[in-house]
């Protein structure tokens, strides 16, 4: 779950237990309140009723009748007063209670104070009532309106919390874009701030580049340190190889010293071609080549496709051009021409006897796309992820590979900002798709 | 002819002028720029072979002083382990004949040198000939006679690469290296090239035998004439 959502659900959840919290104890309380108010009033009027009390108005009162009921035109309030048996040593007792009251058919919840007490010779039961149904109905509006605000407060809360975690938050993500996700290699890092007043996102920017400084330097040490090394074994290999050269003008050499000498040949050779791949990687990352050919995509495939033509022919493999679109892109020509040989001589190495090889593009609204399919053996998705890594060949019977054609065409195409997608399915063959992106190429 | 080596490379150096001394060349060196500009300002040389990294400067200002001399043909071909893509443009534009990155096969230094040589002087009308074959390094033919034989460019290269360097083993690596150039994670091994050879055979062959167009065993082949 995203920060953002986790602080407004949090957020949320707080104030909702704040709210119920509040709510419930307003209603207990004003409970509470409204009763001790009553009651008071219910004694105060039981006080007064006793204080005027005299046996004339009692006889009054009650008129023969067995008891006296009066209420007020609401039937808010009532009175009732009744004698009932006498006993001589009663202390005056006074309790509240509510209970249902029914007076002219009209049923309500009244709290009562009920008083007993000694009177001239007389016992007799006082009930005062008052009724509930204010406070009833006042616990219900209040119930209604703490349901309303929690409602309203909850949403508001949530809406406000989204919004403003969201733009507390923009620091955060854009760092995490700018600085991790867009972030291809550590040379074209972009250093410059995000704009932030949150000290923690600040500490975050100013760490990562910390660290990606100190990974460029290391980057760059490596870089310098193949490209050296890769220059410095050229003049001794150029040595060695004309030396050995030499030594073949011997005619007297035997056949199987000249045997020996031209394997060595070749194998200084094979060592020659590891160093200039290397060298071509290092100075393809170190951006020693202009990139402002224009290059006709389909002039490319056809030259390449007459360089390979005895090796397609050598292995049968058929060849298919089925390009539809006359695109050129912005690039280096050589560098092109590289990575289309590099991936179509895998096609052919990699392929089966009499398979094919077929060329196709596609325009969509931002990219031209370019595939080169073949009918070989194909890659599992762990040899599709090490593929592009330096020195990583795959089983073949080819005894020269030195596993640096796709290493090269990585470094190239990550140059000219074309992306690969490679797909791929054991026996079925692989394909490669170039992305060039309109805007860009 | 005579051959001015500018290389600091001690070894290098050596092994060059052995080769060349075989080939009749006559040799001069200099380990320096500062030596080099010297003999270069008194004497002609038909070749001079520059190194672009020396001791004490770049190649390139000794290019650009013999440039400046008047009445002057020397061949410059550039050898150098730099290799960067700039420097060969560079090289040629300033007057460069050629451009050999190092490594390179002896072998492929004397075919440019030839080549040069037939530019420069026109040798013959730029025929080579080989027995009744004629390659005209100019048109990049081969006739029998009079007749013209159809090659492929391919062929072509293998053919005229193989007699200039007549009478020498020539492996399958150099030979694919030369008509291919430097292409990269090129498999140097496979037989290939001996499929341009076959065909190269087929299309001679036709005219007459060719026993002098040698295949030795595991190696390469050798054109003896």
């Amino acid at each position: 779950m995203k920060l953002q959502i986790k602080l407004a659900l949090y957020n949320t959840l707080t104030k909702l237990a704040i709210i119920v919290f509040t709510g419930l104890l307003i209603l207990f309380s004003l409970e509470k309140i409204t009763y001790a108010h009553i009651s008071l009033r219910l004694r105060n009027k039981k006080d007064l009723f006793i204080k005027n009390l005299s046996s004339k108005e009692i006889n009054q009162i009650l008129n023969q009748q067995q008891s006296f009921t009066n209420y007020n035109i609401l039937k808010e309030e009532y009175i009732f007063l009744k004698p009932i048996p006498y006993q001589a040593n009663r202390t005056s007792k006074e309790s509240f209670s509510t209970q249902p009251r029914t007076i002219e058919k009209n049923t309500d919840n009244y709290l009562i104070l009920t008083y007993k007490f000694n009177f001239d010779g007389h016992s007799y039961l006082l009930e005062i009532g008052d009724t509930m149904d204010a406070v009833i109905q006042l616990k219900q509006t209040i119930r209604e309106f703490t349901l309303l605000m929690l409602v309203v407060a909850l949403l508001l809360t949530l809406v406000i919390d989204l919004i403003f975690t969201k733009y507390l938050l923009a620091p955060f993500y854009q760092i995490i874009d700018r600085k991790l996700i867009k972030v291809n290699d550590p040379m074209n890092f972009d250093y410059g701030k995000i704009e932030t007043t949150t000290q923690d996102f600040k500490l975050l920017d100013d760490s990562i580049s910390t660290l990606m400084k100190k990974i460029t330097d290391l980057f760059i040490l490596e870089k310098q340190f193949i490209a050296n090394v890769s220059h410095e074994l050229l003049t001794p290999i150029s040595i060695i190889s004309s030396r050995l050269e030499n030594v073949l003008l011997n005619e007297e050499l035997k056949e199987d010293s000249e045997n020996k000498i031209f394997a060595s040949l070749k194998t200084l050779n094979r060592l020659k071609s590891i160093i200039n791949s290397l060298l071509l990687i290092s100075k393809v990352e170190n951006n020693q080549f202009n990139k402002n050919d224009e290059i006709p995509i389909a002039g490319i495939i056809n030259e390449v496709y007459l360089e390979l033509e005895d090796r397609l022919e050598d292995r049968k493999v058929t060849f298919e051009n089925k390009i539809k679109y006359a695109r050129s892109i912005r690039g280096n020509h050589s560098l092109m021409h590289t990575v289309l040989f590099n991936i179509i001589n895998n096609s052919i190495k990699y392929n089966k006897e009499q398979g094919s090889i077929t060329v196709t593009d596609y325009l969509t609204p931002d990219e031209y796309i370019l595939e080169i399919a073949d009918t070989g053996t194909g890659m599992s998705e762990q040899q599709i992820e090490k593929a592009f890594n330096r020195f990583e060949k795959l089983d073949t019977d080819e005894k020269e590979s030195y596993g640096l054609g796709l290493a090269i065409v990585k470094s190239i195409t990550t140059f000219h900002d074309i992306k690969i997608q490679v797909s791929s399915a054991s026996d079925k063959g692989t394909a490669i798709k170039l992305i060039f992106n309109q805007q860009l190429h | 002819m005579n051959v001015l080596i500018v290389e600091d490379e001690k070894g290098l150096a050596l092994e060059i002028d052995e080769f060349l001394s075989h080939e009749g060349f006559t040799i001069e060196h200099a380990r320096s720029k500062g030596i080099a500009g010297e003999k270069i300002f008194v004497n002609n040389y038909d070749f001079i072979l520059l190194d672009l990294n020396l001791p004490d400067g770049d190649g390139f200002d000794l290019l650009q002083m013999l440039k400046g001399l008047k009445d002057r043909d020397d061949a410059v071909i550039i050898l150098t382990a730099r290799g960067a893509v700039d420097d060969r443009v560079l090289g040629l534009e300033q007057g460069a004949d050629d451009y050999l990155a190092k490594p390179f096969s002896l072998n492929e230094l004397l075919a440019r040198m030839h080549a040069i040589t037939r530019r420069k002087h026109k040798l013959e009308s730029n025929d080579i000939a080989v027995k009744e074959f004629r390659i005209n390094i100019q048109n990049r033919t081969v006739h029998y006679n009079t007749e013209r034989i159809n090659l492929t460019k391919k062929e072509y290269e293998i053919f005229n690469y193989l007699v200039l360097n007549k009478n020498r083993v020539i492996s399958r690596t150099n030979l694919t290296e030369h008509v291919w150039g430097d292409v990269l994670e090129i498999n140097s091994d496979s037989n290939f090239v001996d499929v341009h050879v076959k065909n190269l055979r087929k299309k001679l062959s036709q005219f007459e035998t060719i026993d002098w167009f040698e295949t030795v065993r595991s190696i390469g082949y050798r054109v003896n004439i």
